[in-house]
């Protein structure tokens, strides 16, 4: 299992979210490197606001994704969802607070560290999470 | 001629002087140089002008003043008429350019004054309703100039009459006719021959070309420039023309018309009426082998059936014993030699119905509650395009509102075999992300489940209320049509209007007329449907514009690419579905000021991979997936526009 920490240089990007713009991009890029992508999201709002999003994206940057409760039986190549995957995929872009517990049957996962000082905390337990679990989390800066 | 052009659309030209409103756009000048440039250098052009481009000026400007004769072929009657009433002379006064110009429809828009004569003086079936339009038309023929059917507002466009009235290529007699000097068909084309531009269509077009009904098959070769609008038609329209068609009811046409022979100018000759009797028997009875409900399918598969073998060999039999019967009566009369020449013809074509086994084609039927027909289509016309086009130095311009797909223009290209053309695509000049949404709802089942139905109806209440109708409401399948028009009316207290009713235009009369009403249709409802500003404001379709995996054409084209080593899905239905939704969005939105929303309750637009190919392809309108986003977009059009009527 490979954890990648995002460090986010403002909390807010293009008049959005930056983790929603970042998330966007990274499904964009995952997509075409053929990864299928579980964007784990607090509750339905943040869901259907991250749909949005995706939805809204560059047409050349295409995303195929699906919410829960819609889409193929498989599921499209992205889903997003605030309940457990419902299929097996590669990576996982959590935009919770906590470390769920089927985070382990991914192989991939990607975090984000909010800009805010106030918003860093959760991300510092997370990380700590990752770390009794075995893993040691890589940090990047978003390019 | 280049600088001539220009000038005319550039600011204190021609153009502005003499047409209120006008405003010289880049896009337009573009064209109307490429157009020039095509003209010049004889080299076929391909230009997509985005709705609002103004394309008919920027082909009209270099075709007047460039001297040359030249053909301009649209997709309908009515476009016809608007370019040739319309723009035509708009242009024409605007240069100052006497150019003698000619309308040229297809055969059966003219009065064939010889067989009025003869079916008004023995009416062919007792109606009153026809018997009434025969004197209608009677009473027009004695006062008409053109002889064109259109000119008859009065009686309805699928009169019973006007068969009976027009002429085809089977029972037109040709020199032999008695007419033959009044002739208004001749007449028209006499003109058109002599005109330097000719607005025709694409049937009358293609019909020619194929059939080589003389005529416009002549005036062809005499022109220089060529220009295709609505050119995305054409692969369709095209493909029909290249194909063969024989049916029962051009059979029992046939039979009909060697009975009146029978009873009037052959009252000799029982066993030629008695022969024909026999294969219009024979013919109704083939029809009845299949159900009465329409249907259509493949050819190749239901001619392995021993029943449909057996009624094909008869019919065979007895159209050989009628050819000999009336070979032996050759010269008695102009019906019957016209008769024996049809007859010719139908049994060529039957035999090459029959050679199923034939590969390149595709072979299917399909029925109507009286009739069968055969079809014969090939499957690529591309060869047969580019004999046509390269065969002769001229210039080719192709050109509509959606062409591409994708930003190429590869999937028209090949299938016209125009590999070598110049290409030019124009953007639309509208604002699409502020004029027009695309809502695709979130959480809709999959478009096959049985819960659609009333999902789709629980989305669309709302959106029609917050419109205040002003909706068109379109579908793929005749079921969901129906399911819906039943349901829709116990949800809005608004007029519902569906189509099937009554006629295409009057439904669309009243669409304008009650200006809150919602229309049902089927996704071909909007081709080539004009409604300006806020009449319609929202369109609904229930799925992507998939062609049914059935339709004839679309199963003989993806046989072509399967056998090419393409996939069908990627170089045949998409593309195709493609422009299907691009000619939807151009009825939606038809001016700077028009506004909408356009609601796709297909979730495959979003998590299918070919979404990508839509978007890319489709006008760059705001995207949501919240129809209270498309509530809040609809209420705030309305409220600009001022129009703010009681609520229902």
């Amino acid at each position: 299992m490979q954890v990648q920490f995002y460090l986010l240089q403002q909390d807010e990007l293009a008049g959005m979210p930056a983790h929603f713009a970042l998330t966007c991009q990274l499904c964009a890029d995952l997509f075409r490197a053929n990864q299928r992508v579980f964007v784990y999201c607090p509750n339905q709002q943040d869901a259907e606001a991250v749909d949005e999003v995706l939805w809204q994206f560059d047409a050349e940057r295409f995303v195929p994704h699906n919410l829960a409760g819609e889409g193929p039986a498989r599921g499209a190549p992205v889903e997003i969802s605030w309940q457990g995957p419902r299929t097996s995929r590669q990576v996982l872009i959590n935009l919770t607070d906590t470390v769920p517990a089927f985070a382990n049957r991914f192989s991939q996962i990607i975090e984000f560290v909010p800009a805010a000082e106030h918003g860093k905390a959760a991300a510092r337990q997370k990380f700590k999470h990752y770390r009794q679990l075995g893993v040691e989390p890589q940090t990047r800066t978003p390019e | 001629m280049q600088a001539e052009v220009k000038a005319a659309f550039g600011p204190g030209g021609a153009l502005e002087k003499a047409i209120i409103g006008f405003r010289s756009r880049d896009a337009q000048l573009e064209m109307a140089s490429a157009v020039c440039d095509s003209i010049r250098d004889g080299k076929a052009l391909v230009v997509e002008a985005g709705t609002g481009t103004g394309k008919t000026y920027a082909y009209l400007v270099p075709a007047l003043l460039s001297g040359k004769k030249v053909i301009l072929s649209t997709g309908t009657k009515n476009l016809q008429e608007q370019l040739y009433l319309r723009d035509l002379p708009r242009i024409q006064s605007a240069l100052a350019q006497p150019v003698a110009t000619a309308l040229l429809k297809g055969r059966s828009n003219y009065l064939c004054t010889f067989r009025l004569t003869q079916h008004y003086q023995h009416v062919p079936v007792q109606d009153a309703a026809l018997i009434q339009d025969l004197s209608l038309i009677k009473k027009w023929s004695n006062e008409t100039q053109s002889g064109d059917i259109g000119e008859l507002t009065y009686i309805a466009e699928d009169s019973k009459a006007l068969p009976y009235v027009t002429s085809t290529t089977d029972n037109c007699l040709g020199k032999d006719c008695p007419d033959y000097e009044e002739c208004y068909l001749l007449k028209a084309r006499k003109k058109a021959m002599n005109a330097d531009l000719v607005v025709v269509n694409h049937h009358l077009f293609f019909a020619d070309m194929a059939l080589k009904d003389t005529g416009f098959g002549e005036l062809l070769p005499s022109m220089d420039v060529v220009i295709f609008d609505e050119a995305h038609q054409i692969p369709d329209i095209a493909s029909d023309y290249f194909g063969e068609t024989f049916s029962s009811s051009v059979l029992l046409d046939l039979c009909r018309d060697i009975e009146i022979a029978c009873k009037t100018e052959l009252r000799d000759h029982p066993q030629l009426a008695k022969t024909a009797e026999k294969l219009a028997s024979l013919t109704k009875d083939w029809r009845l082998l299949l159900p009465e409900d329409p249907q259509k399918g493949n050819w190749r598969d239901l001619f392995q059936k021993a029943e449909q073998k057996v009624a094909l060999s008869r019919i065979s039999d007895v159209m050989q014993m009628l050819y000999q019967v009336l070979k032996g009566s050759l010269g008695r009369s102009d019906l019957v030699d016209s008769c024996y020449e049809r007859l010719a013809l139908l049994r060529n074509r039957l035999e090459k119905l029959l050679d199923v086994d034939k590969t390149g084609i595709s072979f299917w039927f399909d029925t109507s509650k009286r009739h069968i027909s055969l079809h014969y289509t090939p499957l690529s016309i591309a060869d047969k395009f580019q004999e046509l086009v390269f065969d002769q130095p001229r210039c080719w311009v192709f050109t509509s509102a959606t062409l591409s797909v994708d930003g190429g223009f590869d999937h028209f290209t090949r299938q016209m075999g125009l590999g070598a053309a110049r290409t030019l695509q124009l953007d639309s000049p509208f604002d699409y992300p502020n004029q027009a949404m695309l809502l695709v709802p979130r959480y809709l089942p999959e478009p096959t489940d049985a819960k659609m139905a009333q999902a789709l109806l629980q989305l669309a209440v709302p959106l029609i209320e917050a419109n205040e109708g002003r909706c068109f409401f379109l579908f793929t399948s005749h079921r969901m049509l129906q399911w819906m028009a039943q349901q829709l009316p116990d949800y809005i207290r608004l007029p519902v209007l569906v189509q099937g009713s009554t006629s295409k235009r009057v439904l669309l009369e009243q669409f304008v007329q009650l200006k809150h009403a919602v229309l049902l249709g089927t996704g071909s409802f909007w081709e080539g449907v004009d409604v300006r500003g806020d009449t319609l404001s929202l369109v609904i379709i229930d799925k992507l514009p998939f062609a049914s995996p059935d339709e004839p054409l679309l199963q003989a084209r993806s046989e072509d690419a399967r056998l090419a080593g393409q996939d069908p899905f990627a170089v045949v239905q998409l593309p195709q579905a493609v422009i299907t939704l691009k000619q939807g969005v151009g009825r939606l939105i038809r001016d700077v000021s028009d506004r909408g929303v356009l609601v796709i309750a297909d979730n495959r637009l979003v998590s299918r991979p070919y979404g990508e190919v839509f978007l890319k392809s489709l006008p760059p309108m705001r995207r949501s997936r919240s129809p209270q986003a498309a509530i809040e977009f609809l209420t705030a059009i309305h409220a600009k526009s001022g129009s703010e009527p009681s609520k229902a």
